[in-house]
C-alpha cells in the first residue's frame, strides 16, 4: 500500500517551512518530493532599494546561522565592483570571523543531528561547548547571531592581545572537545547504527546532481572554493580539504568533524600571524556600472552572489545562490529507499536553511499542476472570495 | 564501538552544577564592545543626517521642530533598530553624538513603547581638533 | 476493619493518592537527573527544586482545550485514557507492597499474581495501539503500527526474563518469590542477566529513548498522541508515569528482593528499590539515540531473547543443584 505522508510544512524536525512530500510504502520511502515558497521574504528585490553600504546588513539577514558568509561574499564582490583593496588586517580578521563561524555552524549541526536522532545528551553537550564560540564571537565582533563585522573596504572592529589571547585559549579547549565528541558519535552503538549507511549519495550523484559543502566531500569529491578559487587569503593558509568515502551520513559527521579541527589551525594561524595596520579603507558610495560573481564557501557549501551595479550608489541586481539550493536535488536521491525513520537525520545532513534557500514563489495549481503568473492584486481577490465561498471542509484531501 | 561510550562523562556531571545560567533570575555579563541600542548624546548631534541616511533599517528619523531656533528632534524607532551601530560608524562627530549602550532586554508590549526622543538644538560644526568637550552654545 | 483495610489499600497505600503522589515524584526525579546528566538545571521553580513541577503540567494539561478530531472514532478515542490508567493503576494494586507475611496477606495476593500482573501491564501498549488507530491521522497510524511492531520485539524476553526467578525460587506468587529471596538474598546473584534484560525491555514498554519509536517527535510528530489533547493526554501521561512505577515495582519485587521490613522499613525499601530501577532508566534515556523500528526488532531477537533464554537455563540449572 502506498500512501503519502507530509512532513512539513509544519513539523518538529523541521525548524523553518519547507514541505517534503514522502511517498512511503510501509516504512519505506518510495518518492520524496520537496516544495519550497513558505518562507519567501523578497530580501533580493529588497536589496535594490537599498544602498551599497545597507546592503551589508541585509544580506546578513539572508541566513542566521552563516550571517557572515553571506554578508562576506556579498561585500567581497562589491569591493571588486568598487575597485578597492582591503588592507591585509582587515582580510586576516574578516576571515576569522569567518572560521569561527564555521566552527560554530559545525557544532550547532553536530547537536542538531544528535537531537533528530533522539540523542538529546549528544545535543546539549556539544550545543554547550559551541557556548564558548558564541561567546568569542560576541566579544569580537558585539554580537552573537549578526556579527556585522564587515564594511566596505574592510572589517568595522580590531581585536586586542587580550582578545587573541582569549581566543588562543580557547581553542585548546574546543580541540580537546570536539575530538571527545567525535569519539561518542563515532562509537556510541545505537548512533552510529542510525547513521551509518544511511542517505547514500555516490560520487556521480553528487557530481550529476552538483551537491557543495560537506554533501559533497562526504561523496569523496575533494571539492572548496577556499581550495579551487582561493578568496581573501585562503591561498597564503595551510590547510587541507576534509574529504570522507562512505557517502553517507556518518561520512558527513566526519566531514564536518575534520573539518573543525581544520577550522581551529586556520584560526591559530591567522592569530599568530595577524599582521599590523588599519582595518579598513575608505569605500566610495558609487560603482561603476559592471557584473561580478563573488564565490564563497560557506559552512554550508558553496554560496554564490551575482551583483550588477549600474553607476548608482544601489545595485541593479542581486542575486544570491545559498548552498542548501544547491542540495535539494541530491536530498531527494538520499532520501529514496530510507526509511521514515531516517527522514530527520537525511534532511539535516544537508544542514539546510531554508529560507536562506527561499529566491521565488511559483503558482501551481494544486489540480492540475499549471504554473502561472497572477498580480498580487489578483491573487488577494482570488483568496478572498475562495475564503468566502470555502464551506467547512469535511473530508479535505491533500492537493496533490 | 564501545557500550556506554558516553557513560563516564554523563555520570561526572551528575554532582556538578549546570552549566545553564538561570537567566531571569541571575544576569548575564556582556563583553564591553557588545552592541545594544543606541542612544544620542544631543548636545553634540549637529543634524548632518548621515545616521539617517545609512541606517539599513529606516529606524532614525530627525524632525525639524523649529527651523529658525535650529531645534530639531530625533527619533529612534528601536521597533525597527537591528542594532547593528552602522549610525554610530556613519556619525562624524568626535566624540560621537551616537553611541551604542548594552542594553539587550528591551522587550515592550507595544512597540510605541520602543521609541525615543530627543528634543535638542544643533550644536555647532567644528574642526575635529575641537570638539573634545561639548560646547558651551549647544546646551544653551 | 475488614472493610478499612481494602479501602487504604485501594486509596492511600499503593493505591491513588500514593500513586498519584508518587508517580508525579518519578517523573520528576527523571526529568532531574536527566537534565542533570545532560548538565541542565531541569524543573527548577515550581516547588522546591521544581518538585511540583509535573504536577503543576498535569494541572496545566487538564485545563487546556480537548479536542476531538472529527473523524476519530470519539467513544474509544475518550474512553481509551481511563482504560489505559485504571489497568496500570490495578497493576500497581497487585506488587506485594503490604505482604510482610507471606502466610496471613490480603485477598489481592494468589498464586500466579505474577503472570497476571504481567499480562496486565501488556495492556497499556495495546491502548496505545487502539488511541493511535481511532485518532486516524497519518502519524498517529504510523505510531500505532509501531507500537504493535515494538511489542513482539521486548514482550518475549521481557516475560523469559522475568519468570526466571519464579522458576527459582518456584512459585508463581510474587509475595512469596519475595520472600524466598530475602531468604536466600545470595541466589539473587545469578538473576543479573535477567535483571539487565528486564530493564531494558522496560525501558521499550515505557516506550523512552532509545525505545521512544512510536512517538518520535522528529519524525512522526507526536506519533501515538498526535490527536491527543488536554485532559486525555494529562490522563496519558500520567499512565505512563504510573506505568513507570508499576514496572520497576515489579522488576524490584522479583530481582531486588521486594520490600521487607513492616510498614515503615517495607515503604523505604520500596521507594529506593523503584528510584534504583528509575535511575537505570533514566541513564540508558541519557545514554543512547533512538534506534530504528527494524534495529529494535533485530536487537531484540539477537541479543534480549537469547540473553533471556540463557538466565532461564541458568535458572534451570542452578534449581537442580539448589535441590
Ligand atoms: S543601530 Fe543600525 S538599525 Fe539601529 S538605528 Fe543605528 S543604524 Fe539604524
Ligand atoms: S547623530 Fe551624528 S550622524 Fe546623526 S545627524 Fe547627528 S551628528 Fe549627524
Amino acid at each position: 500500500m502506498k500512501f503519502t505522508v507530509p512532513i512539513g510544512p509544519q513539523h518538529p524536525a523541521l525548524k523553518e517551512p519547507i514541505s517534503l512530500r514522502m511517498t512511503l510504502e510501509g516504512e519505506v520511502i518510495r518518492d520524496a518530493d520537496i516544495r519550497l515558497g513558505y518562507n519567501h521574504r523578497g530580501l533580493e528585490k529588497l536589496a535594490e532599494e537599498k544602498t551599497w553600504l545597507q546592503n551589508i546588513y541585509v544580506t546578513e539577514r539572508i541566513c542566521g546561522i552563516c550571517s557572515h558568509s553571506h554578508a562576506t561574499c556579498y561585500t567581497q564582490g562589491v569591493e571588486k565592483l568598487m575597485e578597492i583593496e582591503p588592507p591585509k588586517r582587515g582580510i586576516y580578521l574578516r576571515f576569522l570571523v569567518a572560521e569561527l563561524e564555521r566552527v560554530h555552524s559545525h557544532l550547532l549541526w553536530l547537536g542538531v543531528a544528535g537531537h533528530e536522532a533522539g540523542f538529546d545528551t549528544f545535543f546539549m553537550y556539544t550545543w554547550r561547548d559551541r557556548e564558548v564560540v558564541m561567546d568569542i564571537l560576541e566579544m569580537v565582533s558585539g554580537n552573537r547571531v549578526h556579527y556585522a563585522i564587515n564594511t566596505l573596504g574592510g572589517v568595522r572592529r580590531d581585536i586586542d592581545d587580550l582578545q587573541k589571547k582569549k581566543i588562543l585559549d580557547s581553542l585548546d579547549f574546543l580541540r580537546r572537545r570536539s575530538e571527545f565528541y567525535f569519539k561518542i558519535g563515532a562509537n556510541e552503538p545505537s548512533f552510529v547504527a542510525r547513521i551509518a549507511g544511511v542517505g547514500r549519495l555516490s560520487k556521480e550523484d553528487a557530481l550529476a546532481l552538483c551537491a557543495v559543502g560537506p554533501t559533497a566531500r562526504a561523496s569523496d569529491i575533494s571539492q572548496d572554493v577556499r581550495k579551487d578559487d582561493p578568496y581573501g587569503m585562503y591561498a597564503e593558509v595551510p590547510f587541507e580539504v576534509a574529504t570522507a568515502t562512505s557517502c553517507d551520513v556518518l561520512g558527513r559527521v566526519v566531514v564536518r568533524v575534520k573539518e573543525l579541527m581544520q577550522s581551529y589551525n586556520i584560526i591559530e594561524f591567522l592569530l599568530k600571524n595577524l599582521p599590523d595596520g588599519p582595518v579598513a579603507v575608505r569605500a566610495p558610495r558609487r560603482a561603476k556600472p559592471n557584473e561580478v560573481v563573488s564565490r564563497y564557501e560557506a559552512p554550508r557549501g558553496e554560496n554564490i552572489h551575482y551583483i550588477k551595479s549600474n553607476g548608482t550608489d544601489k545595485p541593479e541586481r542581486l542575486k544570491v545562490r545559498a548552498p542548501t539550493l544547491a542540495n535539494y536535488p541530491a536530498t531527494v536521491v538520499m532520501l529514496r529507499n530510507g526509511f521514515i525513520a531516517d527522514i530527520p537525520l537525511i534532511f539535516a545532513a544537508i544542514d539546510p536553511c531554508i529560507c536562506c534557500a527561499e529566491r521565488a514563489v511559483v503558482l501551481v495549481d494544486g489540480r492540475s499542476g499549471e504554473e502561472k503568473i497572477v498580480l498580487m492584486s489578483e491573487l488577494r481577490k482570488q483568496a478572498h472570495e475562495r475564503w468566502k465561498k470555502a464551506p467547512l471542509k469535511k473530508d479535505a484531501v491533500w492537493p496533490f | 564501538m564501545r557500550i556506554a561510550a558516553f557513560l563516564p562523562e554523563i555520570l561526572r556531571h551528575l554532582f556538578k552544577k549546570p552549566a545553564t545560567v538561570d537567566y531571569p533570575f541571575q544576569k548575564l555579563e556582556v563583553p564591553k564592545d557588545f552592541r545594544g541600542t543606541p542612544f544620542l548624546h544631543p548636545e553634540l548631534c549637529i543634524v548632518c543626517r548621515a545616521c539617517v541616511r545609512d541606517c539599513p533599517a529606516e529606524a532614525i528619523d530627525i524632525l525639524t521642530v523649529n527651523e529658525a531656533d535650529k531645534k530639531f528632534k530625533m527619533v529612534i524607532h528601536n521597533d525597527r533598530c537591528i542594532h547593528c551601530a552602522q549610525c554610530v560608524e556613519s556619525c562624524p562627530t568626535a566624540p560621537k553624538a551616537l553611541e551604542m549602550d548594552h542594553l539587550f532586554e528591551i522587550a515592550a508590549f507595544s512597540r510605541w513603547d520602543l521609541k525615543k526622543e530627543w528634543e535638542y538644538v544643533k550644536a555647532q560644526v567644528k574642526p575635529k581638533a575641537a570638539a573634545g568637550t561639548p560646547s558651551a552654545e549647544a546646551k544653551s | 476493619m475488614a472493610i478499612l483495610k481494602p479501602l487504604l489499600y485501594i486509596f492511600v497505600y499503593p493505591g491513588v493518592i500514593f500513586l498519584f503522589v508518587y508517580s508525579t515524584f518519578c517523573e520528576w526525579f527523571d526529568r532531574k537527573v536527566y537534565a542533570r546528566l545532560q548538565n541542565r538545571m531541569g524543573p527548577t521553580h515550581t516547588g522546591r527544586w521544581g518538585i511540583l513541577q509535573p504536577v503543576a503540567d498535569f494541572i496545566k494539561l487538564l485545563a487546556k482545550e480537548d479536542i476531538v478530531p472529527e473523524r476519530a472514532d470519539k467513544t474509544l478515542f475518550t474512553l481509551l485514557p481511563v482504560v489505559g490508567i485504571a489497568a496500570v493503576s490495578t497493576a500497581m494494586m497487585l506488587l506485594p507492597v503490604w505482604h510482610y507475611n507471606v502466610a496471613n496477606s490480603s485477598p489481592n495476593s494468589f498464586s500466579g499474581d505474577i503472570i497476571v500482573l504481567l499480562y496486565i501491564l501488556t495492556l497499556p501498549t495495546l491502548v496505545f495501539f487502539l488511541a493511535a488507530w481511532s485518532s486516524t491521522s497519518f502519524f498517529s497510524t504510523i505510531g500505532g503500527a509501531r507500537v504493535l511492531t515494538m511489542l513482539f520485539g521486548y514482550e518475549v524476553p521481557l516475560f523469559l526474563a522475568v519468570l526466571s526467578p519464579a522458576i527459582m525460587a518456584g512459585s508463581w506468587r510474587l509475595a512469596e518469590i519475595a520472600a524466598f529471596y530475602q531468604h536466600k538474598p545470595l541466589l539473587l546473584l545469578p538473576n543479573i542477566i535477567g535483571f539487565v534484560v528486564s530493564v531494558i525491555c522496560l525501558q521499550a514498554k515505557l516506550e523512552r529513548t532509545p525505545f521512544d519509536i512510536p512517538h518520535a517527535e522528529t519524525e512522526i510528530v507526536g506519533g501515538t498522541f498526535t490527536e491527543y489533547s488536554g485532559k486525555k493526554l494529562a490522563l496519558f501521561r500520567l499512565m505512563t508515569d504510573v506505568e513507570m512505577v508499576a514496572g520497576s515495582g515489579l522488576i524490584a519485587a522479583v530481582f531486588l528482593g521486594g520490600f521487607p521490613g513492616g510498614v515503615i522499613l517495607g515503604f523505604v525499601n520500596f521507594v529506593v528499590k523503584t528510584l534504583l530501577i528509575i535511575f537505570l532508566l533514566t541513564l540508558i534515556r541519557a545514554l543512547t539515540s533512538r534506534i530504528r523500528i527494524d534495529q529494535v526488532i533485530s536487537f531484540s531477537w539477537k541479543y534480549l531473547a537469547p540473553l533471556a533464554v540463557l538466565q532461564l537455563l541458568i535458572t534451570i540449572v542452578l534449581k537442580g543443584f539448589v535441590r
